[in-house]
C-alpha cells in the first residue's frame, strides 16, 4: 500500500513519508514499553509495601509525557506530510491529465476522473492520514507488549507469540479475498449508476411504453446486483473478522487458563500474572480494530490503484527532436486506425494543398470525425502516417501542432465564465479590438447585445445558458481569434434555427478563408465551396474529386446527395 | 406542497421501516448481549486477582469456575457480535434496495419537464451515493452505539459498587475531554468548515471544466488556463485544508491524549496508589479499574469518531427525502378513455417561472389525418408547445384535450399509448437493438421490430453489427448519432401511436436519416394526427396546416399555399432564411 502510494506520488516523498512512519512506529513502541512499567508498580501495590510504587509511578507519568509529545509530533508530521502529498498528488494528476491524448477521454473516463480528482483523492488520503497511525499502533503496540511478556514469563510470552503469525495470515488472506469482492462492488455500483442515468434520460420513452409503472427491468436488475454484491462483500468479510476475533480471544483464554494454572501451582508471582493479563486485555482492543481499519484502508487502496492506473497510462510519445513544419498542407498517407476491434479508417490516403479546402462527406458512422481527430493527434494511427507540411504529426511537438490548428467541434464546450473569457481563450494576449473584431466576424456581437451583461454575461456551466447556435458562434469567434493556418471543422448535423444557421454559416466562411481546411460536412452548400470532396464509407474513401466532377460521375456520390436535395426550394422564394 | 412533503416522508419511512425495525431490534440486542458478555473474561481476571491476593489458601474451584465463565463469555461475544454485524449488513442491503426502488418509482412519476440535463447527474448521485451514505446509519451505528454506551454503562455501575471514589477519579479524563468539546465548535471553526467546503467545491468544478473541456484545453494551448486553474484550485484547497487541520490539531490532540489508555492509566494508578497506601482500598480492588476503567472513555471517542459519518448520512437522507417529496404528475382517480385522437389546445398559457409566459394563449386544433407544421424563430415557444402534447408539463392555464378528454383526466397508459414523439436527445439503452426498438411495445415480435427498422432505414446497418438485432448497444458495438436517431425513429414507428409529435431538428441527423424519416412518415397512412416542428421547407410545403408562432402566440395559420401566397409573416420569415442559406436546397444535376 505504501509502495503504491509512493509510486503514485513520485519518490521525492519517500523520505518524509518514511520519517513519519518511523515516528508513528516509535510512538506505538513507547506506548508498549510504557506498559512494562506496570509490572514494578503492581508488584509494589500488590506486595507488602505499596508505597514503593510511587517512584515507579512518577517514571510512568514521565513516560506518558514522552508518549504525549511523541504522539503530537508524529501527528503533526503526519498531517504535514499528508497535505504535501495531497498537493503533490493533485499536481501530478493535473499534469498527467494535460498530457494524456484527447482520444483517451471517453465519456466514462471523464466521469471517473472528475470524481477521482476531486473527492476520490481526498478520501483516499484522508483515510491514510486518519488511519495510518491507529493501524501502526494496532500492530506495533501489541508486538511490544508481547516482547514485555516474554521478558516477564517466557511461557506466557510464547503463548501470546503464537497469535502473531495467525493474525498476520488472517489479515493477509482477508485482504486478498476482499480485493476481488471490493472490485466487483465497485463495478456493480458503476453499472447501477449508469443504469440510473439511462433510466432518467430515457424517461419519455420508458413512459411511452408504460415501463415505469412496473419496475423497470434493466435498472432493477442492476440494483439487485448491487444488493447481492454488498451481501457477498459482507459474507466474505465475516471469516476474516471472525477469524481475527477468534484468534485474539483464544489467545486471551489460553493466557487466562495458563496463567491461572501457573499461579495456582505457585510457578509465577501474583503481580506478574495479573500484570500480564492486564496487558493482554490491553492488546485485545487494538488487535480487534485491525479488521475495521483494514476494510477502510482497502477502500483507500483501491482508490489509489485507480489513480495509479491513470498515472501509468502512457501519453502519446513526444518526439525527441521535434520538427517544425514549414508549410501547412495536409496529407493522409495510407492511414489505418482501429478503435477497439473496429477499424474506423482503412488505408485512407488524402492530400490537401496549403490554403485549400477538403470536405469529407459520408453516412454517419463512416469515420469522418476520426480523420479530424487523427490530424489533431487525439490518437495515433495504427498504420500509415498523417503529415502536416510533409512532417509526420508524431514528429511535431504537440504544442506546436495545436498552435497551428483551430477546431470547431459539433459539441462546443464553454468554460464557466464570461463570453469574453471564452472567446479570449483563442489567444489570451489578444487586444480588446482583436477580440471585438473576431466576435463581429462570427456574428457573436448580435448575441452579446441581446444578453444581459453583454460581454460580461455568464455562459453557465459548460455554456448551458446559451443555445446550441450561440455556442457555435462563440467557438467560431474563438477559432477566428486564434488565427491558426489550419482549420478543422465538424459541421453541426442538427438543424439550427434559421437565424443561427445563417450566422454560423457566415462565421465559418470567414474562418475558412485563406486557410487549409479539413471539414466534415453535412450541408451541400458547404460542400460546394470545397476544393475537393472525399466520400467516406465504413472507413474507406470510395470517391474523391470536386463536387461537380463527382456529381457528374453519378453513382454513390450522386445517390448520397439526392436523398436530401429533393427540389422544393424552387417553389418558394 | 406541504402535503407532498409529508407524503414523501411517509414513503421514505414506510419503505425503510420493516428493515429498520428489524435492524434496531435484532442488531442492537445481539450486539448488546455480545458486548456485555465480552466483559466476562475481564471479570474472571478480577476474580483470579482477588483469589491470589487474598490471604490464606486460594479457592481453586472458584478460580476455575471464573475462568470457565470468562472463556464462555468470550465465545458468546464472538457469536453474537458476528451475527449482529452480519445481520446489520444484510438488512442494510435490503433497506438500500428498497430506498433505491422507491426513488426509481418516484422518478418514474414526476413530470418529464422536471428533468433537465443538469439534474440527471445530481439525481443519479442521490440514487447511488446518497443511498450508500445511509449505510453507516443502519449497518454500523446501532452496533457501535451499543458498544460505546451499554458496555461503559455496565462497567460504570460495576465499578461504582467496588469503589465510588476511584470511579469518580477514573472518570476525570472523560470529563476533561468533554470540556474540550466546545473548543471544537467555535464560530471560527464553523467559518473554517465553510471555507473548506467552498475550496472543495472549487476543486470539483475546476476538475469538471478541466476534464470535460479537455479537447478545448488542449487545442488552445497544452498547459493552458484550465490546467492552471485546476492547479490553483488544488493549491488553494490544500492551504485551506492544512489551516483547517492545524486549527483542529491542538485541541483535538489534547482530547485524544485525555482519552488515550496511557493517560487514563496514569490517572487510575495515581488515584489507586494514593488510596491503597492510605489504606482506603484493598489492592485487589484496583484490578477492575485497570481492566474496565479504560473502556469508560469509549462513548466520547465514539461520538467524535462516528460524528462525521452520521452527519453525512443525515444530509444524504435529507436529499433522498427531497427527491421522494417531488410532486408526481397527478394521476386521475377515474381515468377517462379518449374518443378518437383529435387534439385541441384551448387558451393554453404556459410559464416555466411565474410571470414569464412562454405561451400566451394558444388555440389550435389538430385534426386526425393531417400534418400540422409549427414554424417560428427561436424562443417563440415551439418546443414548449409540442412538449405539452405528451404531457411533459401541464399548461398553466387552459387545457390540452385529446379525443375530447383533458390530458389531466387521461390515464398515463392511455396517454402514452396514443401520443408518440421523437424530439428528445435520443436515448438508447444499453440493451439489445431489438429491445431498444421494442421499448414502447415490450411484447412486439421480432418481425415487427424488423419491419420498423426497415422503415427507419436502419435494418441493413443492424445486420452488419456483430450480433444483428441481439447486439447490445454500448457493449458489442457503438452507434453513430444518425444511426441512434434512426433506431429512435424505428421505435416511434413500432409504437404506432395515432398522434405523433416530431422535431425535425433532432430527427434529421444526416441526409440518410432525413430520407428515412421522410419515407417512413409517408408510409404512415390513415388518420394519424401529426405535429411537426419544421425546419425544412419541404415539410412546410407538404403540411396540411402551418402554424407560425411568435412570442408565444400564433401569428399566422392556414394552408401552406395560402399563407405563402399572402406575403405575410411566414413568407418574410422564410425568405430571410432562404436568402441566408441560398444554395442549400438547390436541385442537383444528377
Amino acid at each position: 500500500m505504501i509502495r503504491t502510494l509512493l509510486r503514485v506520488l513520485g519518490h521525492e516523498y519517500a523520505t518524509p513519508m518514511r520519517r513519519t512512519l518511523a515516528m508513528m512506529t516509535a510512538t506505538a513502541a513507547v506506548e508498549g514499553v510504557l506498559y512494562a512499567l506496570l509490572v514494578p508498580i503492581l508488584r509494589a501495590l500488590f506486595g507488602r509495601t505499596p508505597a514503593d510504587a510511587w517512584p515507579w509511578l512518577i517514571a510512568f507519568a514521565a513516560a506518558v509525557a514522552v508518549y504525549a509529545v511523541l504522539r503530537y509530533i508524529s501527528d503533526l508530521s503526519g498531517m504535514r506530510v499528508g497535505t504535501t502529498m495531497l498537493r503533490g498528488m493533485y499536481h501530478r494528476l493535473g499534469d498527467h491529465l494535460a498530457r494524456l491524448p484527447i482520444g483517451w477521454y471517453t465519456d466514462r473516463r471523464v466521469g471517473d476522473v472528475s470524481v477521482m480528482a476531486s473527492r476520490g483523492l481526498l478520501a483516499a488520503l484522508g483515510v491514510m492520514a486518519h488511519l495510518l497511525a491507529p493501524f501502526i499502533s494496532a500492530l506495533v503496540t501489541p508486538l511490544t507488549i508481547v516482547a514485555v511478556m516474554l521478558v516477564l514469563d517466557w511461557r506466557l510470552g510464547l503463548a501470546s507469540l503464537v497469535a502473531v503469525p495467525i493474525v498476520v495470515v488472517t489479515q493477509v488472506r482477508t485482504a486478498r479475498s476482499m480485493a476481488t469482492v471490493d472490485a466487483q462492488r465497485h463495478d456493480r455500483d458503476h453499472e447501477a449508476a449508469a443504469r440510473v442515468i439511462e433510466y432518467l434520460q430515457a424517461q419519455p420513452v420508458l413512459r411511452a411504453g408504460g415501463r415505469t409503472r412496473e419496475r423497470f427491468g434493466l435498472l432493477d436488475d442492476s440494483l439487485q446486483h448491487v444488493e447481492r454484491t454488498s451481501r457477498r462483500q459482507t459474507l466474505s468479510m465475516l471469516p476474516g473478522a471472525v477469524g481475527l476475533t477468534l484468534t485474539v480471544q483464544a489467545i486471551f483464554t489460553v493466557l487466562l487458563a495458563l496463567g491461572t494454572y501457573l499461579a495456582l501451582g505457585g510457578n509465577i508471582g501474583a503481580a506478574e500474572v495479573l500484570t500480564i493479563l492486564v496487558l493482554a486485555a490491553r492488546c485485545a482492543d487494538p488487535l480487534l480494530s485491525l479488521s475495521d481499519i483494514g476494510a477502510k484502508l482497502r477502500g483507500a487502496r483501491s482508490e489509489l490503484d485507480r489513480l495509479d492506473t491513470v498515472l501509468r497510462t502512457e501519453p502519446l510519445p513526444e518526439p525527441d527532436e521535434p520538427i517544425r513544419p514549414e508549410r501547412h498542407d495536409v496529407e493522409f498517407d495510407a492511414v489505418t486506425f482501429r478503435y477497439g476491434d473496429r477499424t474506423v479508417a482503412e488505408n485512407v490516403s488524402l492530400s490537401v494543398p496549403e490554403g485549400q479546402r477538403i470536405a469529407v462527406v459520408g453516412p454517419s458512422g463512416a469515420g469522418k470525425s476520426t480523420l479530424l481527430q487523427l490530424l489533431a493527434r487525439f490518437h495515433d494511427v495504427d498504420a500509415g502516417a498523417v503529415r502536416v507540411g510533409g512532417v509526420d504529426v508524431r514528429a511535431i511537438d504537440t504544442e506546436v501542432l495545436m498552435a497551428r490548428i483551430a477546431i470547431v467541434f459539433q459539441d462546443v464546450y464553454l468554460f464557466h465564465g464570461t463570453i469574453e473569457e471564452n472567446v479570449r481563450l483563442g489567444r489570451p494576449d489578444a487586444s480588446d479590438a482583436e477580440v471585438r473584431a473576431a466576435a463581429t466576424a462570427a456574428r457573436l456581437d448580435e448575441v452579446i447585445e441581446r444578453l444581459p451583461g453583454g460581454w460580461a454575461a455568464d455562459v453557465g456551466e459548460g455554456g448551458a445558458l446559451l443555445s446550441g447556435g450561440e455556442r457555435q458562434r462563440v467557438s467560431i469567434a474563438r477559432a477566428l481569434l486564434k488565427d491558426a493556418p489550419m482549420v478543422l471543422l465538424d459541421e453541426v448535423t442538427s438543424a439550427l434555427d434559421p437565424l443561427n444557421e445563417a450566422a454560423v454559416h457566415e462565421g465559418i466562411e470567414r474562418l475558412m478563408a485563406g486557410r487549409t481546411v479539413v471539414m466534415v460536412a453535412h450541408r451541400m452548400r458547404t460542400v460546394r465551396r470545397a476544393d475537393r470532396v472525399a466520400l467516406l464509407d465504413r472507413g474507406r474513401i470510395i470517391a474523391e474529386g470536386s463536387h461537380d466532377e463527382l456529381l457528374s460521375r453519378g453513382g454513390t456520390y450522386a445517390d448520397f446527395w439526392n436523398v436530401s436535395t429533393t427540389p422544393v426550394a424552387g417553389d418558394v422564394g | 406542497m406541504f402535503r407532498n412533503t409529508a407524503d414523501g416522508r411517509t414513503t421514505l419511512e414506510a419503505r425503510a421501516r420493516p428493515g429498520l425495525v428489524l435492524a434496531a431490534a435484532a442488531v442492537v440486542t445481539l450486539q448488546a448481549v455480545g458486548a456485555v458478555a465480552g466483559l466476562a473474561p475481564l471479570l474472571a481476571v478480577v476474580e483470579l486477582g482477588r483469589a491470589l491476593l487474598s490471604p490464606g489458601p486460594v479457592d481453586q474451584d472458584h478460580v476455575r469456575a471464573a475462568v470457565m465463565v470468562g472463556a464462555a463469555g468470550l465465545f458468546v461475544r464472538l457469536l453474537f457480535t458476528a451475527a449482529s454485524s452480519g445481520l446489520g449488513h444484510v438488512l442494510d442491503g435490503h433497506v438500500q434496495l428498497a430506498l433505491r426502488r422507491a426513488l426509481a418509482a418516484r422518478l418514474g412519476r414526476v413530470p418529464i419537464g422536471w428533468f433537465s440535463r443538469r439534474r440527471t447527474g445530481e439525481l443519479a448521485k442521490v440514487v447511488g451515493e446518497d443511498v450508500s451514505a445511509v449505510h453507516p446509519l443502519i449497518a454500523h451505528t446501532p452496533g457501535e452505539l451499543v458498544s460505546a454506551f451499554v458496555v461503559p454503562l455496565v462497567s460504570l455501575i460495576y465499578l461504582l459498587t467496588i469503589d465510588w471514589r476511584l470511579t469518580l477519579i477514573t472518570l476525570t479524563p472523560v470529563v476533561l475531554a468533554v470540556a474540550l468539546v466546545p473548543l471544537l465548535m467555535l464560530p471560527s471553526r464553523q467559518r473554517e468548515q465553510e471555507e473548506y467546503d467552498a475550496a472543495m467545491g472549487r476543486i470539483a468544478s475546476s476538475v469538471v471544466e478541466f476534464v470535460q473541456g479537455i479537447s478545448v484545453v488542449k487545442t488552445f494551448g497544452g498547459s493552458g488556463r484550465a490546467h492552471r486553474k485546476f492547479r490553483a484550485a488544488a493549491d488553494d484547497f490544500v492551504s485551506v485544508f492544512s489551516r483547517w487541520v492545524r486549527g483542529m490539531s491542538l485541541v483535538a490532540a489534547g482530547m485524544q491524549l485525555a482519552l488515550s489508555p496511557p493517560f487514563v492509566l496514569v490517572v487510575v494508578l495515581t488515584g489507586g496508589t494514593a488510596m491503597i497506601t492510605s489504606g482506603g482500598m484493598a489492592p485487589a480492588d484496583l484490578l477492575p479499574f485497570l481492566l474496565l476503567g479504560l473502556g469508560l472513555t469509549a462513548p466520547v471517542a465514539a461520538l467524535g469518531h462516528g460524528f462525521d459519518d452520521i452527519q453525512a448520512a443525515r444530509r444524504a437522507v435529507g436529499r433522498i427525502r427531497d427527491v421522494l417529496a417531488v410532486p408526481s404528475l397527478p394521476e386521475p382517480a377515474d381515468p377517462v378513455a379518449p374518443q378518437g385522437h383529435r387534439v385541441e389546445l384551448r387558451h393554453v398559457r404556459f410559464a416555466y417561472e411565474p410571470g414569464h409566459d412562454v405561451l400566451r394563449g394558444v388555440d389550435l386544433v389538430l385534426e386526425p389525418g393531417t400534418v400540422t407544421a409549427v414554424v417560428g424563430p427561436s424562443g417563440s415557444g415551439k418546443s414548449t408547445l409540442v412538449q405539452l402534447l405528451p404531457r411533459f408539463f401541464d399548461p398553466t392555464h387552459g387545457s390540452v384535450v385529446l379525443g375530447g378528454v383533458d390530458l389531466r383526466e387521461l390515464g398515463s397508459r392511455d396517454l402514452y399509448g396514443t401520443v408518440s414523439f421523437v424530439f428528445q436527445d435520443t436515448s438508447l439503452l444499453r440493451a439489445s437493438i431489438a429491445d431498444n426498438i421494442a421499448l414502447a411495445v415490450p411484447h412486439a415480435g421480432l418481425e415487427d421490430v424488423v419491419r420498423a427498422a426497415r422503415l427507419a432505414n436502419v435494418h441493413d446497418r443492424v445486420l452488419e453489427l456483430p450480433r444483428g438485432y441481439d447486439t447490445v448497444i454500448g457493449e458489442d458495438a457503438g452507434l453513430s448519432g444518425g444511426e441512434a436517431q434512426r433506431i429512435a425513429i424505428a421505435r416511434a414507428l413500432l409504437a404506432d401511436a395515432p398522434v405523433l409529435v416530431l422535431d425535425e431538428a433532432t430527427a434529421f441527423a444526416d441526409p440518410q436519416t432525413e430520407q428515412a424519416v421522410r419515407r417512413a412518415l409517408a408510409t404512415l397512412e390513415g388518420d394519424r394526427t401529426m405535429l411537426v416542428i419544421a425546419h425544412r421547407l419541404e415539410t412546410v410545403a407538404d403540411a396540411d396546416t402551418i402554424v407560425m408562432l411568435e412570442n408565444g402566440v400564433i401569428v399566422e395559420q392556414g394552408r401552406p399555399a395560402d399563407l405563402l401566397a399572402r406575403n405575410g409573416k411566414l413568407t418574410a420569415f422564410w425568405q430571410a432564411r432562404t436568402s441566408a442559406i441560398a444554395d442549400e436546397h438547390e436541385p442537383t444535376t444528377a
